[in-house]
C-alpha cells in the first residue's frame, strides 16, 4: 500500500503540467519530473546531481547576472527555511525563452532540519506576452489618441475636468496640454455654451450615448470659432461611465465656403430679378419715351403742352437711367480675354488714383508685386475695372490718412493671390454681409453696383472675391485667379 | 426708298408706336404679336425688314430669326430688347444671321437713325 502510495505520487508528479525538481541544500538536483526535462531540453544524467542554477541557465547567455538572484533566494531558503515565490527566465532546446513562475519549497525533517528544496514552476510566458501585448496596445492607443491632428480629440472626467488632450486640441484651442490637463471643461467653451448647452449636452449624452452639434468654442486668444462636435460615453475597462470623449472639428473653412456659395446664388437670384424687372420696366417707358418725342415732333403744340412734354420726356429719362444701371449689374459682355500680366493691369491703374489723393491726407502706398509671375487668363479691362473699385474704396475709407498695401502672391503656381488692403474705417459686420449685393451702399453718393461688379466680373474669370474687415482697423480684399497655364511657370 | 416692315412684338403698346412711327417715315407697315404668326406673313407677302423683338410669347424671338432667314435669305432681319447689352444674345443673332441689334432703352431719335443704318449697311452687303 504504502510503496503504491509513493509510485502514484511519483507518476502524478512527472506528469504534471508543471516543471518539478528537488534538490538539496546545496542547489543539487536530486530528481525532475518529465515537464522539467522536456522544458530544460537535456537527458537525465545530464541533470541529476548537477547544479540546479547551472542546469536552468546552461544557456541564457543573454541574461547572465540574473542566476544571481536564483542563487540569493536559494540561499534564502536555505537559511531561512522559509518557502518564497519568484520568477525566471529559462530557455528551453529549442532557444526560445519562458518565464517560469517558481514555488520554492524548503523540505524540512522532523527535526526542523532542511532536507532539501521543493521547486514547483509554472510557465506563464503565454500570459506575460499578453500583457505586455495589452500594455502596447494602451500604449499605441494612447498614442493615436494623442496624435490627431484633424480632430481635436479630448476627454473628461464625470466632474468635467479634461483628462486627455490631443495633439489636435493643442493645435485648436492654443492651450498646451500641460497646462489644460484637469483644468474644467469651461475653460474651452463660451460662456453661453457653459451655461445654456453644456449641460443639456452632457445630459444627453448620459441618456443616450452621443450627441453631435455645431457650435462654437474660444481658443486662448478669446477668439471664437465654428466646431463640429460629437460628444460620447466614455465607458472604462470595468464598463462604467468614466467620463464623456470630445471629439471637435474647426469648420471655418467650411463655413466661409457655405458662405460663398450662399453669396453667390443669392447673387445670381438677385441678377435674374432684377433683369426681369428692367425688362418689364423698359417696355413701358419706351413706348411713352416714343410717343412724347413723336408729340414733340408737331411744331403747331401749344407752348405750354410742349414744355409739359419736355418735362415727361426728362423724368422719362431719369426711370431709362436707372434701369440702364440696374442692366449694368445684370450686363452680360463677353470678355475679352488675352494672357495677361496681372502685375502690369495692377501697375497700369495706379496712376488714375492721383485724382482720389486728398491733399490732406498722407496715403502711404505699399506694393509687393511677386516675382516671374506666371500670366494669368482674363480681359485686362474688366479686371482693371476690379482694381480701380477697389482702390479707390480703400483711399475712400481712409479720409484721415493710412496704409494701402497692394500685394500680389504666386501660391503654388495654380493661381495668384492679389490683396489690397486699406487701415481705414473698416466695414461693420452687418455691412460686410452684404457687401456684394447689388444697390447695396455705405456711401451716400454711392450707386451700389461697384463691388456686386467687381464680383461678377471675377467669378466670371473663375476666380473668387473675398472681404475681411475690422471696423477701426481697416479692411482687406482678397482676389483669386487662376493661371492661363496648369503649374504655371511657363506663362511668361 | 420705302421699305416694307413687319414688327413683331407681343406688346400691343410697342406695335403701335412701332407703326406709328414708321408710317409717319413714310414706310408700309405691318404688325404681328407672335414668332408664328411673323413665320406665316413673311411666307405669303414679301417683306424688306423684320423687327423682332426677342422675348416673344410662344416661338422665341431668335428662332424665329433663324426661320425666316432661313425661309427669305434676303429680308433684313433686327433684332429690339428690352434687355440691354447682352453678349450672348447679341452674337447668336449675328450667328443666325441679323442686320442688327436695336435696346428698347435707346432714345426714340437714336434708334430711328440705327434702323436705317442698320438697312442700309444690310442692302449695301447683298448688293
Amino acid at each position: 500500500m504504502g510503496l503504491n502510495l509513493e509510485k502514484a505520487i511519483y507518476n502524478i508528479v512527472d506528469r504534471a503540467d508543471s516543471l518539478v525538481f528537488y534538490c538539496d541544500h546545496t542547489g543539487k538536483i536530486l530528481m525532475c519530473n518529465k515537464k522539467f526535462k522536456e522544458t530544460i531540453g537535456m537527458p537525465s544524467d545530464s541533470i541529476i546531481g548537477c547544479d540546479c542554477i547551472k542546469v536552468i541557465y546552461h544557456r541564457l547567455q543573454s541574461v547572465s547576472g540574473k542566476e544571481h538572484l536564483f542563487k540569493a533566494m536559494l540561499d534564502d531558503a536555505v537559511k531561512y527555511k522559509r518557502p518564497s515565490n519568484f520568477e525566471s527566465l529559462l530557455s528551453d532546446g529549442s532557444g526560445s525563452e519562458h518565464t517560469i513562475c517558481w514555488g520554492m519549497s524548503p523540505i524540512l525533517t522532523n527535526n526542523n532540519e532542511l532536507e532539501g528544496i521543493l521547486f514547483l514552476g509554472n510557465d506563464v510566458s503565454l500570459s506575460k506576452q499578453r500583457e505586455v501585448s495589452l500594455k502596447n496596445i494602451d500604449e499605441t492607443l494612447k498614442n493615436i489618441f494623442l496624435s490627431i491632428k484633424e480632430y481635436a480629440l479630448y476627454a473628461v472626467n464625470l466632474q468635467g475636468n479634461i483628462t486627455y488632450y490631443g495633439m489636435g486640441a493643442e493645435d485648436m484651442f492654443g492651450w498646451p496640454r500641460k497646462e489644460i490637463i484637469f483644468k474644467h471643461i469651461s475653460t474651452l467653451h463660451s460662456y453661453d455654451d457653459v451655461a445654456y448647452k453644456l449641460t443639456f449636452i452632457l445630459e444627453q449624452v448620459r441618456n443616450f450615448g452621443r450627441y453631435e452639434l455645431e457650435s462654437y468654442f474660444i481658443n486662448k486668444e478669446g477668439q471664437s470659432f465654428p466646431v463640429n462636435l460629437t460628444v460620447t460615453k466614455f465607458i472604462d475597462a470595468s464598463g462604467n461611465m468614466a467620463g464623456y470623449i470630445f471629439m471637435a472639428k474647426d469648420i471655418t473653412e467650411k463655413r466661409k465656403l457655405e458662405y460663398q456659395i450662399f453669396q453667390s446664388e443669392k447673387l445670381a437670384a438677385v441678377g435674374q430679378l432684377v433683369a426681369g424687372i428692367a425688362h418689364e420696366i423698359n417696355n413701358p417707358v419706351f413706348v411713352i419715351s416714343g410717343r412724347t418725342d413723336m408729340l414733340l415732333e408737331n411744331k403747331s403744340l401749344h407752348k405750354k403742352v410742349k414744355s409739359d412734354l419736355k418735362i415727361i420726356n426728362a423724368q422719362i429719362d431719369q426711370i431709362r437711367k436707372l434701369v440702364d444701371r440696374f442692366l449694368a449689374f445684370t450686363r452680360k459682355t463677353l470678355p475679352n480675354i488675352k494672357e495677361l500680366d496681372i502685375n502690369k493691369a495692377i501697375k497700369d491703374v495706379l496712376p488714375l488714383l492721383e485724382y482720389h489723393k486728398q491733399p490732406c491726407n498722407e496715403i502711404k502706398v505699399s506694393k509687393v508685386f511677386a516675382k516671374g509671375l506666371p500670366k494669368v487668363k482674363g480681359d485686362s479691362h474688366q479686371l482693371q475695372e476690379v482694381f480701380v473699385n477697389l482702390l479707390i474704396n480703400a483711399y475712400q475709407a481712409m479720409a484721415g490718412g493710412g496704409i494701402l498695401t497692394i500685394k500680389t502672391i504666386n501660391k503654388s503656381n495654380e493661381h495668384v493671390e492679389i490683396t489690397i488692403g486699406d487701415t481705414g474705417c473698416g466695414i461693420p459686420p452687418d455691412a460686410l454681409r452684404n457687401l456684394f449685393m447689388p444697390f447695396f451702399s455705405t456711401k451716400k453718393e454711392g450707386t451700389g453696383l461697384g463691388l456686386s461688379i467687381c464680383y461678377n466680373i471675377i467669378k466670371n474669370h473663375n476666380g473668387t472675391i473675398t472681404v475681411e474687415s475690422q471696423v477701426g482697423k481697416g479692411t482687406t480684399f482678397t482676389i483669386k485667379l487662376p493661371f492661363a497655364k496648369k503649374g504655371g511657370k511657363n506663362g511668361l | 426708298m420705302v421699305y416694307k416692315i413687319l414688327v413683331v412684338d407681343d406688346e400691343a403698346p410697342v406695335r403701335d408706336l412701332f407703326e406709328d412711327l414708321f408710317k409717319k417715315e413714310g414706310y408700309s407697315v405691318k404688325s404681328v404679336a407672335t414668332g408664328e404668326e411673323s413665320l406665316e406673313l413673311v411666307a405669303k407677302e414679301d417683306f424688306d425688314v423684320v423687327l423682332m423683338d426677342i422675348k416673344l410669347t410662344g416661338m422665341s424671338g431668335l428662332e424665329a430669326l433663324k426661320r425666316i432667314k432661313d425661309l427669305k435669305p434676303g429680308i433684313v432681319v433686327i433684332m429690339i430688347t428690352g434687355f440691354g447689352y447682352d453678349e450672348e444674345l447679341i452674337s447668336k443673332s449675328k450667328e443666325y444671321g441679323c442686320a442688327g441689334y436695336i435696346g428698347k432703352n435707346m432714345p426714340i431719335s437714336q434708334m430711328v437713325s440705327s434702323f436705317k443704318l442698320f438697312i442700309k449697311a444690310a442692302k449695301e452687303k447683298t448688293k
